[in-house]
């Protein structure tokens, strides 16, 4: 039977509240950690090498790449009635993620977050995702499968599309923090004033159209697909 | 009253259709189709390849908000198409609505596009979207550019247009391959940080997307080391797609770069693949 949405704000978390949380943890052992989606590129630039300028890349990277790719597909998957529609925002996916780097932490993280949020989880959903990337019928991506343990939970978008970008944030910010380096506040400071970037990110995600899905600013692009061959990486993105 | 007010759709501000058929030998038009502010030229034949080069011609001599443009190529089995443009497409200020330009590509097997076009330029105040859906085979060949440059004031500063959407949505065989979809929007000269995963501080954006079997690792590294030499500005960024292909961007300050980096890729493909000399095109 699927959980129902229930009796918040009353004297219990809402049922999906723990779960969502434990997803959304910087410590889920997701590989997270390892990548930095082009951030390390302006690092070595020297681009970016502050509080100042590390706030400046996020907010960008939120309202680009974390917006029209990862945030659309999971309002696309929350709204999709089928199986087949499910397929299809894992290949469009990976059809959006032009960078070799991007596309293989999509497939990485991905196999990982299912395989996490499976365990955590029962739902008939993930189980036949998992089976379609065990069988090469999908590639796999964390966005995804975050969507489908929220169809399971029965979140509602805003707070899974915010939850989601927020945990993605966190994990950059953990990166920043040991590749700029930055302390621990200052890195606090960031993610607060990072909050109304995933506020006005999740509200632009309710309105965009398939169209919009993948945009990517270029600039970020040429970051990610150049970190292919820059010499002594921390990261692996 | 004609067919498309009848059916209260508008017709396009511009519409060409072209299908390209092999015969005796090399490639020709075997239907073609224009209606307003497009049409193309006669085809030329640079080499003895049997390639076709056509070229397509805006007679309107910009596009405006709200136009809408439609271009239709088909390149049948075997058949080679070069398709570029008479002159730079210039986008002016578009209150409103953005100029949008679709085209709908669909290379049989065997069949191959090399798609060189002249810098789009976006003016003050300019909205477009280009979207391109290309339908190709296993075995098909499809090399697409673009350079994108801001339009230039009296003064000599570069018009801040608002934004340029170019999209490229890829099916091999029926299957989505690729969606290059990219999203500039030049920064605010006010705002040093502001254009930092766009363009930076740079004006020229250059992109090709490549999608032939041929395509491999090692091939990628080739151009990335021919390209190499002639970026001045270590912003050129080149990955190999999903499946053979690759897409490559590049910024810059000039159009002269970025063409003569473009270029250089499109000579390393049509030598190796083709045995064809560099494309030199003869615009008047």
């Amino acid at each position: 039977m699927p959980n129902t949405r229930t009796e918040a704000p009353g004297r219990r978390p809402t049922s999906y509240l723990l779960p969502l949380l434990q997803l959304s943890d910087s410590a889920l052992p997701t590989g997270a950690f390892s990548h930095s989606f082009g951030l390390e590129t302006f690092l070595e630039r020297g681009v970016v090498h502050d509080e100042e300028t590390f706030t400046a890349w996020l907010g960008q990277f939120i309202h680009t790449q974390l917006t029209y790719g990862d945030g659309l597909a999971i309002r696309l998957a929350m709204e999709a009635r089928s199986t087949a529609e499910l397929r299809d925002v894992d290949a469009m996916l990976v059809a959006q993620a032009l960078p070799r780097q991007v596309r293989e932490a999509g497939v990485k993280m991905g196999a990982r977050m299912l395989h996490i949020a499976s365990a955590i989880l029962d739902s008939e959903e993930l189980d036949q995702y998992r089976e379609d990337v065990a069988r090469g019928q999908c590639s796999g991506h964390p966005a995804l499968a975050f969507a489908l343990a929220g169809r399971t939970l029965h979140v509602p978008v805003p707070e899974l599309l915010a939850t989601y970008l927020f945990s993605t944030a966190t994990s950059l910010t953990q990166n920043a923090i040991r590749g700029i380096p930055i302390g621990q506040d200052a890195g606090q400071r960031v993610l607060c004033r990072i909050h109304p970037e995933i506020a006005a990110a999740t509200a632009r995600i309710a309105g965009l159209g398939r169209r919009d899905f993948g945009a990517a600013a270029p600039g970020l692009e040429i970051a990610q697909m150049r970190h292919e061959r820059q010499r002594a990486r921390m990261f692996m993105s | 009253m004609n067919a498309a007010l009848a059916t209260g759709t508008r017709l396009p501000t511009g519409q060409l259709r072209l299908r390209v058929g092999q015969r005796g030998g090399r490639g020709i038009a075997t239907s073609q189709y224009h209606q307003g502010a497009l049409r193309v030229i006669r085809p030329h034949y640079l080499d003895a390849s049997g390639q076709v080069a056509y070229t397509i011609v805006n007679p309107g001599g910009g596009y405006l908000g709200g136009d809408v443009y439609d271009i239709d190529v088909q390149v049948q089995e075997g058949a080679r198409l070069l398709l570029t443009t008479q002159s730079a497409t210039k986008v002016y200020r578009t209150p409103g609505e953005p100029a949008v330009q679709h085209m709908h590509v669909q290379l049989s097997p065997g069949a191959s596009l090399e798609y060189v076009p002249d810098q789009l330029i976006a003016y003050r105040g300019a909205s477009y979207r280009q979207e391109t859906v290309v339908e190709l085979a296993a075995d098909s060949s499809l090399v697409m550019c673009d350079v994108v440059t801001p339009g230039w004031s009296p003064d000599g500063e570069p018009f801040r247009y608002h934004e340029v959407r170019i999209r490229n949505e890829i099916h091999r065989d029926g299957r989505l391959l690729a969606l290059d979809n990219l999203l500039i929007r030049p920064g605010d000269p006010d705002a040093p940080l502001s254009g930092m995963l766009f363009l930076e501080d740079y004006s020229h954006l250059g992109a090709m997307l490549v999608v032939d079997p041929r395509v491999d690792a090692d091939l990628v590294r080739d151009i990335e080391d021919v390209l190499g030499s002639l970026d001045p500005d270590g912003q050129l960024g080149v990955s190999l797609l999903n499946r053979p292909g690759f897409a490559l961007r590049a910024l810059s300050r000039s159009t002269d770069t970025l063409n003569t980096m473009l270029h250089a890729a499109v000579d390393v493909l049509r030598a190796r693949w083709f045995g064809q000399q560099p494309l030199k095109l003869r615009k008047g």
